[in-house]
């Protein structure tokens, strides 16, 4: 599904990434992991699209796109999804206006037929109730007002909503307490499925305790240095990241 | 000075005064005009060494030989189905004044009886009481160019009293359209609005046109809030896209009074708001909420003046400016607080957003205060789209183009979403899509 070789890119004059692999298939559940500064939200931000970093080298390719070609607006019309770590408070922007608006678009871009007002209410609110989101924060202005674990629950409920190929998750369990972190696993496992595939990217084992990964890796300075099942995750959490990137240094 | 500065529109002033009397005009009227346009002759014209229209051009006034067409007024071929097109949807049956060219147009005009307001129209009628030639003779006409050229033209307006107290808050649309004429017109509306104690009105004040033409709308209107009354007042300006529009506005204020205007300017090349709302009686209260577009070849220009003469007042002014294009944005705020004027509480702010490198915004909020006990602030500030916006709309799947226009209605709506009445409100909001549309259009 997802296949990145020797990712290179940089921020200005910085170097972020330093030659990134990574394979990712349909039905994979992928935890990314590593320290701060790593550059593990830089690689979420670079899937989507987001202007501002350049990609100096390699190749990205998703079901057959080359991604690094599409605009975000195409990327998410493609099946990439990405829940913000810091979803973007939106003044003046209704929420049900624009998760319509969102959803229609992608599904205009696919050639699929649009969903009317009725059809739409009820999947959202069906869709809210999976991540128990208050029904008045459709009516509110998108995240704005919203309480950090508001927002992360209005993220989730985008990725049960549009039913991305790929969602990638950059730390939506951070800020999280345990109730919130359970809903938002409950969200993410419903739509895990064959066709899907998940990136999370987190600090935290805590969330690998409620969606189980098939792999880990570890990324440090620009690169995955290590990879491995759900025990490397356990191991991290025990030996801290010095464990490896001495080893590697070494 | 250069001396040829102005020759067409002095020549305009003079041409028909002093010795001409027009025919059934009432005598005070005359003898007011004529006082006009005495000031008229000697005034400079506005220039850019001017304060107060530093980065407001006015080279149409050079330019254009307008001309008045009272004589032969176009409205009176005019039913109300060449107007349908312009009424608001939904607002249809209310009671409506509507002034054609400059020209009251009874035809078109419609009040219900018994809704405890009075109208006079300053051209028809002669039995006009006196309080209120009074008031619309007691000005000042030393000072503000078109206000004393609209005093010197003007030919006809409406004189709205409302003297019920109680029941529901009457609404009223105050409707003026412009025939397009093949050559270039002035109209000088002149209108009075005097609110009885303890009584309320709904006013829209709303400018348009049909078809496209060159004119000029040199429109002055004067508001009395007398104690207890409260006033809401939309202002829409969408006036042909070649035309010019000034409107004036004075609005005062008497104790425990209460305005609320919220004004939404799209239409003209050329548009120009002077406004000065002033506190004559304590526990007033005033709220301005203003939308100012500016999109291709477009000058949107507010002049506000705030003044609180007296204690224990309050009011906010909150303007926001949208440009696109070449478009040019001049905004002059200023807040007043005289010596006497404790307690008083006042906000004023401008926004703006900028679409495009092209345009431009001039803005000069201002606060002097005299008195020790305020509490004032003012600011403004000038941005373009956020992009982290922008990125996040994109990353659902929401075209450039069409997460652009959600920002941007997203910044409009926080006027728009003022106006409290629907029909209105879904009005302004067409407004605002349609003035982005066609900013799309022409890039």
């Amino acid at each position: 599904m997802l296949t990145i070789e020797n990712l290179k890119a940089a921020a200005g004059d910085k170097e972020i990434l330093k030659g990134l692999d990574l394979q990712v298939n349909a039905g994979e559940v992928h935890a990314i992991m590593g320290p701060n500064g790593s550059g593990k939200s830089s690689l979420a931000h670079i899937l989507a699209g987001r202007e501002g970093l350049d990609v100096t080298g390699g190749s990205v390719s998703f079901n057959g796109n080359d991604l690094l070609e599409l605009e975000p607006e195409e990327r998410a019309a493609v099946g990439v999804f990405l829940a913000f770590q810091y979803p973007v408070e939106l003044p003046g922007v209704n929420n049900t206006h624009f998760l319509k608006e969102a959803l229609n678009a992608q599904r205009r871009n696919r050639g699929e037929e649009e969903l009317d007002s009725v059809a739409f209410m009820k999947l959202v609110r069906e869709k809210m109730e999976l991540v128990s989101m208050k029904p008045e924060l459709l009516k509110r202005q998108v995240n704005a007002g919203f309480s950090g674990g508001e927002k992360k629950r209005n993220e989730i409920l985008q990725l049960t909503l549009f039913e991305p190929r790929l969602a990638i998750l950059d730390e939506t369990d951070s800020g999280l307490d345990i109730d919130a972190l359970r809903t938002v696993s409950k969200g993410v496992n419903a739509v895990r499925s064959e066709e899907r595939a998940i990136i999370l990217v987190t600090h935290y084992q805590r969330l690998l305790d409620y969606i189980e990964p098939d792999f880990v890796h570890v990324l440090a300075d620009g690169r995955i240095i290590r990879s491995g099942d759900k025990t490397l995750a356990l191991e991290l959490e025990k030996k801290g990241y010095n464990w490896i990137t001495d080893s590697e240094a070494a | 000075m250069n001396q040829s500065e102005g020759t067409l529109i002095r020549r305009l002033v003079c041409d028909r005064h002093p010795e001409e009397t027009i025919r059934d005009e009432n005598p005070w009227l005359s003898v007011l005009k004529k006082e006009a346009a005495s000031w008229i002759s000697d005034m400079p014209l506005p220039n850019r060494k001017m304060e107060a229209w530093r980065y407001t051009p006015i080279e149409f006034i050079n330019k254009t030989a307008f001309s008045l067409d009272a004589e032969e007024a176009p409205f009176e071929a005019l039913d109300l189905i060449d107007i349908e097109e312009l009424l608001i949807p939904g607002s249809e049956s209310s009671d409506r004044i509507v002034f054609v060219n400059g020209r009251y147009a009874p035809g078109l005009s419609g009040l219900k009886t018994g809704n405890g307001i009075t109208l006079h129209t300053l051209a028809g009628d002669s039995k006009l009481p006196s309080g209120f030639k009074r008031q619309i003779g007691h000005a000042d006409l030393s000072g503000r160019f078109f206000f004393t050229l609209n005093n010197a033209l003007m030919s006809d307006g409406a004189v709205i009293h409302v003297n019920q107290q109680g029941g529901e808050r009457r609404r009223l649309e105050l409707l003026h359209i412009t025939v397009g004429m093949p050559d270039p017109v002035i109209h000088n509306p002149r209108h009075l609005v005097v609110l009885e104690r303890n009584t309320s009105l709904e006013l829209v004040e709303r400018y348009t046109s049909l078809g496209k033409s060159t004119y000029f709308n040199n429109a002055v209107i004067d508001i009395h809030l007398s104690e207890e009354s409260d006033l809401l007042h939309t202002r829409l300006q969408e006036e042909s896209e070649l035309a010019q529009h000034l409107g004036h506005l004075t609005v005062k204020l008497e104790a425990h009074s209460n305005y609320r205007q919220v004004s939404l300017a799209s239409g003209a090349a050329w548009s120009r708001t002077e406004a000065q709302i002033i506190f004559n009686g304590e526990h007033a209260h005033a709220e301005l909420d203003g939308l100012i577009l500016a999109g291709s070849k477009q000058l949107n220009d507010v002049h506000l003046e705030v003044l609180h003469e007296v204690p224990n007042c309050t009011s906010r002014e909150h303007f926001k400016g949208l440009l696109s294009s070449n478009g040019k944005i001049v905004f002059d705020g200023r807040i007043l607080v005289a010596r006497d004027a404790q307690k008083t509480e006042a906000a004023l702010n401008n926004e703006n957003l900028m679409l495009s490198r092209s345009a431009e915004v001039d803005t000069k909020p201002q606060l002097e205060i005299f008195a020790d006990d305020v509490k004032c602030s003012h600011g403004a500030t000038v941005g373009e789209l956020d992009p982290g916006m922008l990125f996040y709309l994109r990353s659902r799947g929401i075209p450039k183009a069409q997460a652009e226009r959600m920002l941007c209605t997203a910044f409009a709506n926080e006027v728009v979403s003022c106006i409290s009445e629907t029909p209105i409100r879904d009005h302004a909001k067409r407004m605002v899509l349609q003035h982005l549309a066609s900013e799309g259009e022409t890039g």
